[in-house]
């Protein structure tokens, strides 16, 4: 039940020790379980408003300095079940102001790792308003409480009580945790000091995580199925490297959603074994994918954009879409109505693949994934990138390397194929000569042929559903899908939007195929690759 | 808790039943829930209050922001924004819908939402909802349910017709409410009480009351003070209070 995060080793990370109190400082303590409190416990106050007209105080919220924070320490650190407070208490309070306040917890057990703070942290905001008069809110440097003139009339005296409550439901609902301390502060001065030298660097500190954390650090991933009324085969796997398409949820919410709710729309999925670790293929996630979409599909690949692509719901912000004719990948956003240099809009493109299909040669996916250090590598992440939008690309900008920025075109570089090409050329991007992909050092693409072979395509031009990509020369490439009659320029990126709209002689099964882009050979038709 | 869905053609007076059932129901009770859930109207400028932020505009915040908040928990992110923008008036709290959605997906930012809303209203007493006449809070469930559906129409036919619908309407979205009900607004003579009587009686809802014509609440509209300041003595104010009356026994 512990959510273990492998240890990930942060040459940044801040020290965690207890706080110091100023000499002179207004100071109560006490040690030691309440037998009895003046106010009932139970989940049934959550979500409880204190309105402004029923409130004794405020203790942070909008006008004050505030802030909560959860501290792992060495067992000899902790002394159980001790509070101190610094600052007035709430008989020295007067009725209906606002008074600066941090709650601080030092915790130790034997289980309790440092990555598991944040997690911990969260959980004051539950226990706290179990609290009968007590309203807790937001989180971190937000935190904002209020005091009912209830809880007061009830016998509630002093935020000790306040305190002995939460460390109760703490040992109580989170076993793990051996021992735990509060320290509450209500000086101003104190709080200021401590949110700005303590509490800021570790919160940074996490974030800097968000980034830090990888596929590999974790052993479980989460789905996310909210979005099923719309595409009932869609499954949105949740990983560190990957966000869901919706870009709404990361791993750290499928994480928090799953603990709160186990069988809701975001559940654990235990990883299983890698299969394939630079395309993001997990035992695990196959088993679940076949599972979740009734056995539409077998396989997954999380940082895939040919290969047994992760499906797309509908509800994705961004989709990418191969253009053969210069085998680079494009990407559009929602927001960019004009036609992307294959001819098609979003909304085209989205209605296409939209609904829970796996589709090769289009992916659906959140803008944050593009900050993903795998963002689609096994075919050449950001190297493989040849147009998007200039908004997305602005947005998105720090996110790509240094050596590939000024190489994707956006439509201001090119709005056709051709302008496309002329700018790839010009500027010499890694597609024209072949992407080798950073991950493992593979050249993944040959590069553009030189002009000719235009005949072959006459011919296909005729077996192809008309789209405007599709009626375009191709490069050398070879996907050799299902034996059929296709030509060997069979391009992996055909628009096909449903299966009644494939003409006589072709079907597209993706499930069979044999799609091998770690290395392109053109081959004759003969069958199977 | 009690939760009272006041709907109707925008024009026949849906507002002004709602603001004055939450004056004369927040006489009574210190816990109710004002939610203005029809972007047309302004239920805040009725109540003669004014009000800083929309759950709309915090949605669309959560949308924007959302890729910046690293390990923060949205939820609860969510749920102090929603807080911070429920007015607090005097002896009620306000919260407006605003706007409705954008383009691009809300299925994760409705999610939280309708979680946040539902701990948030069982705390109240009383929760009174001006609603569009398309339902559209419920039938997305941000708004869980209703217990009373109360419609309000003038004597126009589009307000008669509407009427007819919301009734379907709340048929097809299977809420569960205890009762549906008419009030039917401006009605100047006997005839026009007669035929809404009849029209009560054909489609089966429960005629709970007739607000004549008033000249005062004109009089307040044109001048735009809030519909509360609405005199004491005149008939639309004292058969409102009677509506109220209802539903404060329950």
């Amino acid at each position: 039940m512990v959510l273990k995060v492998s240890h990930l080793g942060w040459c940044l990370m801040v020290e965690r020790k207890k706080i110091e109190i100023p000499a002179g400082a207004k100071v109560k303590v006490s040690v030691g379980a309440e037998e009895k409190f003046p106010f009932d416990i139970s989940p049934m106050y959550e979500g409880e408003r204190i309105r402004k007209e029923d409130m004794f105080v405020e203790l942070g919220g909008p006008k004050q300095v505030k802030f909560e924070l959860v501290l792992a320490l060495p067992a000899e650190q902790v002394e159980d079940m001790k509070v101190t407070l610094v600052g007035p208490d709430l008989d020295e309070m007067q009725e209906g102001k606002e008074y600066p306040y941090a709650m601080i917890y030092y915790i130790a057990g034997s289980k309790v790792e440092t990555d598991l703070e944040p997690v911990i942290e969260r959980r004051n905001h539950d226990f706290q308003n179990y609290i009968e008069g007590y309203m807790h809110l937001n989180q971190r440097y937000d935190v904002w409480v209020r005091i009912g003139k209830g809880a007061i009339k009830k016998g509630l005296k002093s935020l000790i009580q306040i305190a002995k409550a939460t460390m109760m439901l703490y040992k109580n609902e989170l076993p793990f945790i051996e021992k735990i301390e509060a320290l509450y502060i209500t000086d101003k001065a104190l709080v200021e000091k401590l949110l700005k030298e303590v509490a800021m660097p570790i919160y940074e500190e996490r974030d800097k995580r968000v980034e830090m954390l990888h596929d590999e650090d974790v052993q479980e991933f989460y789905s996310c199925t909210l979005c099923q009324s719309f595409a009932p085969t869609n499954v949105c796997v949740v990983s560190p490297d990957r966000p869901s398409l919706c870009g709404a949820i990361s791993w750290f919410d499928g994480r928090a959603a799953a603990k709160v709710d186990p069988e809701g729309p975001n559940r654990a999925i235990p990883k299983g074994e890698v299969l394939d670790p630079i395309g993001g293929e997990y035992s695990g996630v196959n088993e679940f994918a076949k599972q979740e979409s009734g056995g539409e599909y077998e396989r997954i690949k999380l940082h895939s954009f040919f290969e047994f692509p992760h499906t797309s719901c509908g509800c994705f912000e961004v989709i990418g879409f191969y253009m053969p004719e210069v085998d680079g990948i494009g990407w559009v956003h929602r927001g960019y109505a004009s036609p992307a240099p294959n001819g098609l809009t979003f909304s085209t493109m989205a209605g296409q693949t939209g609904g829970g299909k796996q589709v090769a040669g289009f992916l659906g996916i959140g803008i944050n994934y593009f900050r993903s250090k795998k963002f689609i590598q096994a075919d050449g992440g950001w190297y493989r990138v040849v147009w998007m939008p200039k908004e997305l690309k602005e947005r998105v900008s720090k996110y790509i390397p240094d050596d590939i920025r000024d190489k994707i075109a956006t439509e201001e570089n090119a709005k056709t194929l051709d302008e496309l090409k002329e700018f790839l050329k010009k500027v010499d991007h890694p597609v024209v000569k072949g992407v080798v992909r950073k991950v493992d050092g593979k050249k993944i693409t040959e590069g553009w042929p030189e002009e000719k072979k235009a005949e072959e395509k006459v011919e296909e031009k005729k077996e192809v559903p008309a789209t405007p990509a599709a009626a375009q020369p191709a490069p050398a490439m070879a996907m050799p899908m299902q034996p059929t009659q296709m030509p060997a320029f069979q391009l992996p990126a055909m628009p096909m939007p449903a299966p009644q709209a494939a003409p006589a002689g072709i079907k597209l099964v993706i499930k069979d195929a044999k799609i091998t882009i770690g290395k392109i050979v053109v081959k004759k038709s003969k069958g199977e690759s | 808790m009690t939760t009272v869905a006041v709907t109707g053609k925008g024009g026949t007076g849906k507002t002004l039943v709602s603001a004055l059932l939450i004056h004369f129901i927040s006489k009574k009770s210190n816990k109710v829930l004002a939610v203005d859930a029809d972007p047309d109207s302004n239920l805040a400028d009725a109540l003669g209050v004014e009000v800083e932020k929309t759950l709309g505009e915090i949605r669309e915040l959560f949308q924007t922001s959302r890729d910046e908040m690293g390990t923060m928990n949205k939820e609860q992110w969510l749920e102090g924004k929603i807080y911070e923008a429920i007015c607090e008036c005097k002896g009620y709290d306000l919260l407006v819908m605003g706007r409705p959605e954008g383009e691009g997906c809300y299925c994760f930012a409705n999610s939280l939402l309708r979680g946040v809303l539902k701990k948030l209203t069982r705390h109240y007493e009383y929760v009174v909802i001006d609603s569009e006449a398309g339902l559209e809070h419920f039938s997305r469930k941000t708004i869980d349910s209703a217990d009373y559906v109360l419609i309000v129409t003038d004597m126009s036919k589009k307000g008669l017709a509407t009427a007819k619908r919301i009734k379907e309407l709340t048929k097809e979205l299977k809420l569960n409410f205890k009762d549906i009900m008419l009030i039917a607004n401006r009605i100047a003579n006997e005839a026009a009480e007669q035929r809404i009587k009849k029209f009560a009686d054909e489609e089966g809802i429960k005629l709970l009351e007739i607000l004549p014509y008033d000249e005062k609440v004109v009089e307040l509209d044109l001048k735009g003070i809030p519909i509360v300041n609405l005199d004491e003595k005149s008939g639309v104010y004292r058969r409102m209070s009677k509506v109220a009356e209802v539903f404060l026994k329950g």
